[in-house]
């Protein structure tokens, strides 16, 4: 039986799943009816069975990939570099002269002066995702829905007449805000523009971002700091500089399950911004996004490659993706982003 | 150690099942086939504190599970199919509004002046399914079966979980009512949202899958009286071609039923691909799968020799 504890701390199951595992076994008492129990009490999803047949089953347990060496850390580089400052005006100047030319213009092929200026311009994006109803009721005057118990209270005070009449109406609640940036190096020409964006974005009241290549990154409290754009300047210059892919199944895998699933991105708009070109296995980046999928609200794609005519998501991550995916976007100028921002906050579910 | 299994009645759950296999045979009686893990699973639902999560494609027969355990052991089946949107009112308890007016109203003319509480008395308030489970008084608990819970809302979701917890309810007008026995919970899902960790850590889990074609034809041969094996055996090997293919709805095992009580009804005593081409739209109820198996051919999915 200790054997079996031990199972369910494997499975992360920890020690109330053990007790429960005790209490169950009391009941049964042949051996194969065990092990029915066991997996009953320690699994608690499809793919769980698989691991535990595997672990209980007595075969050779698959030992876990080793966690990577700590990587250099992004959010010390961030840290670090909100003491830096900037001028701010200059780059106020310069939007103002340029607006429009640089609307239409990619962003791979901006110059650092329009990158400042761009970041004037994207304070103006209002990146809002759409709103749900919370389970919640607020009484009024106005609504959906007779609130009869206030009404009646009320009545009884004029003697059984219900003369004011009150509602109530669901309240509303904006939908989180989950933003995934890739900052490898396919996505270097790109990846600046976009931490703008992010920047914009996490303006919001409930809003989250990201930047990965190798690892995740939680970005949002540097962004939201005194100095985001200081902040964007570090983050950019630590990526990694590989010319190749990217992992984008194991910063997915690791956003699912250190955030998304504790609830970050239930029920959330997630907007990943990729070109999908992985470095891994596509077939895990399908896996992950469709755990995803099944949490999120919506996911929101952007692939600045999506500009191309002749654009096809077959990028190995990307193709493994798409079927997950709600809405495609290019996002690759400012007249673009506009689309996205629409995407985000459209109401239609899936 | 000595942790009472489950508390209140706990004496009539074990006369009524004292082990996996009585369970099943149980079940049978209600037409029900349940393999041995899941009459495990269900068996430690009935003897333990635990909800009982039950997953799995859509027509598997999640639902049916939760009916039949309630018929196997002659008590109760309390439903609440959920919903987006879904709130307590619709799913615990609300009062009868128009009821209470027409009190006021009545007291009114009759010069008797009616108390706030004489209003909010017990006759005025209507149970829904939650306060049902938790009030039902019995010999044994009743089943509540919670349907589709990954359609609710997920704060529903939090407020079931506590109030599966506690089972018990408080009404501000009325004060607590305590379930004398906590209700054999029985949660189905279709897994088209994630549910919450806390939730599934306190939940027995099962995962229910496609059942073997010789044990859905023997579940589909008690649905459909008369119905041959050889008929009932070629519909469930052409459902497992069917499920294992691209179609966008798979069939479940009600479709397995509707089918062969269709050829059954047209004189077919094999599945041949004429008669599969007669009654596709008992199995395939979108236009796309239909034209999917024809042009992939009809004679594929009724396989050489069945």
């Amino acid at each position: 039986m200790a054997e079996v504890a031990s199972v369910a701390v494997a499975l992360g199951g920890g020690t109330d799943r053990s007790i429960q595992f005790a209490r169950a076994a009391q009941l049964v008492s042949e051996p194969e009816q065990l092990y029915w129990v066991a997996r009953a009490v320690l699994c608690s999803s499809r793919e769980e069975f698989e691991a535990f047949g595997r672990v209980v089953g007595k075969q050779k347990a698959e030992s876990r990939k080793q966690e990577e060496a700590a990587a250099p850390s992004l959010v010390n580089a961030v840290e670090r570099a909100r003491s830096h400052g900037r001028d701010r005006r200059e780059a106020v100047l310069a939007a103002a002269s340029a607006q429009e030319r640089l609307s239409e213009k990619s962003f791979d092929s901006l110059t650092e002066e329009e990158l400042r200026a761009l970041r004037v311009l994207m304070r103006r994006l209002q990146v809002a995702p759409p709103e749900r109803r919370s389970r919640r009721a607020r009484r009024g005057r106005r609504g959906e829905r007779l609130d009869l118990r206030a009404t009646l209270r009320r009545a009884h005070r004029t003697g059984g007449d219900p003369v004011e009449h009150y509602f109530r109406r669901r309240r509303m609640r904006r939908r989180r805000l989950v933003m995934l940036l890739d900052v490898s190096g396919s996505m270097e020409s790109y990846s600046r523009a976009f931490l703008q964006f992010l920047e914009s974005g996490v303006g919001g009241a409930d809003a989250e971002a990201f930047v990965f290549a190798t690892r995740l990154t939680r970005l949002t409290r540097a962004l939201r700091g005194r100095d985001p754009q200081a902040a964007i300047a570090r983050a950019t210059e630590a990526a990694p500089d590989w010319s190749g892919g990217t992992r984008i199944a194991a910063a997915l895998k690791e956003f699912n399950d250190s955030h998304g699933r504790r609830g970050m991105a239930r029920g959330a708009v997630v907007v990943i911004l990729s070109d999908g070109w992985e470095r891994g296995d596509p077939q895990a980046v399908g896996r992950e996004m469709e755990r995803l999928a099944r949490l999120a609200h919506r996911i929101v794609w952007v692939n600045p490659r999506a500009a191309a005519e002749a654009f096809a998501p077959l990028a190995s991550g990307m193709a493994a993706a798409a079927p997950h995916v709600d809405a495609l976007l290019s996002g690759h100028s400012l007249v673009a982003l506009d689309d996205v921002v629409e995407a985000i906050g459209e109401r239609r579910a899936r | 150690m000595t942790v009472p299994a489950r508390a209140g009645a706990a004496e009539a759950v074990r006369a009524a099942v004292p082990d996996p296999d009585a369970l099943a045979t149980r079940l049978d009686g209600a037409d029900y086939l349940a393999d041995q893990p899941l009459a495990t699973a269900m068996f430690l639902a009935v003897r333990l504190p635990q909800p009982l999560l039950l997953e799995g494609e859509a027509g598997v027969g999640k639902t049916e599970a939760a009916k039949a355990l309630a018929i196997a052991l002659g008590t109760p089946l309390i439903r609440l199919q959920c919903w987006e949107g879904i709130d307590s009112s619709e799913a615990l308890y609300e009062w009868n509004y128009p009821r209470q007016l027409l009190a006021i109203r009545l007291a009114e003319a009759s010069g008797h002046d009616l108390s706030e509480h004489e209003l909010f008395d017990r006759e005025y308030l209507i149970p829904r399914p939650l306060l049902q489970a938790i009030e039902h008084r019995g010999e044994l608990p009743p089943v509540l079966l919670v349907d589709e819970l990954d359609r609710a809302d997920d704060d529903f979701e939090a407020f079931l979980f506590e109030l599966l917890a506690e089972s018990s309810v408080t009404i501000p007008e009325l004060g607590t009512i305590k379930a004398e026995a906590p209700p054999i919970v029985i949660l189905t899902s279709n897994r088209t949202r994630d549910l919450h960790d806390a939730l599934k850590r306190r939940c027995l889990y099962h995962w229910i899958d496609y059942p073997t074609p010789e044990r859905e034809a023997e579940i589909v041969r008690r649905r459909v009286p008369g119905s041959s094996e050889q008929l009932a055996l070629d519909v469930t090997h052409a459902l497992r071609r069917l499920r294992g293919s691209d179609v966008q709805k798979l069939p479940g095992i009600a479709e397995a039923i509707d089918w062969v009580a269709a050829l059954e009804l047209l004189g077919a005593d094999r599945l041949d691909a004429a008669a599969a081409d007669r009654t596709l739209g008992s199995v395939l109820k979108y236009r796309e799968d239909q034209e999917l198996v024809r042009k992939e051919g009809i004679e594929r999915l009724v396989g050489a020799g069945g």
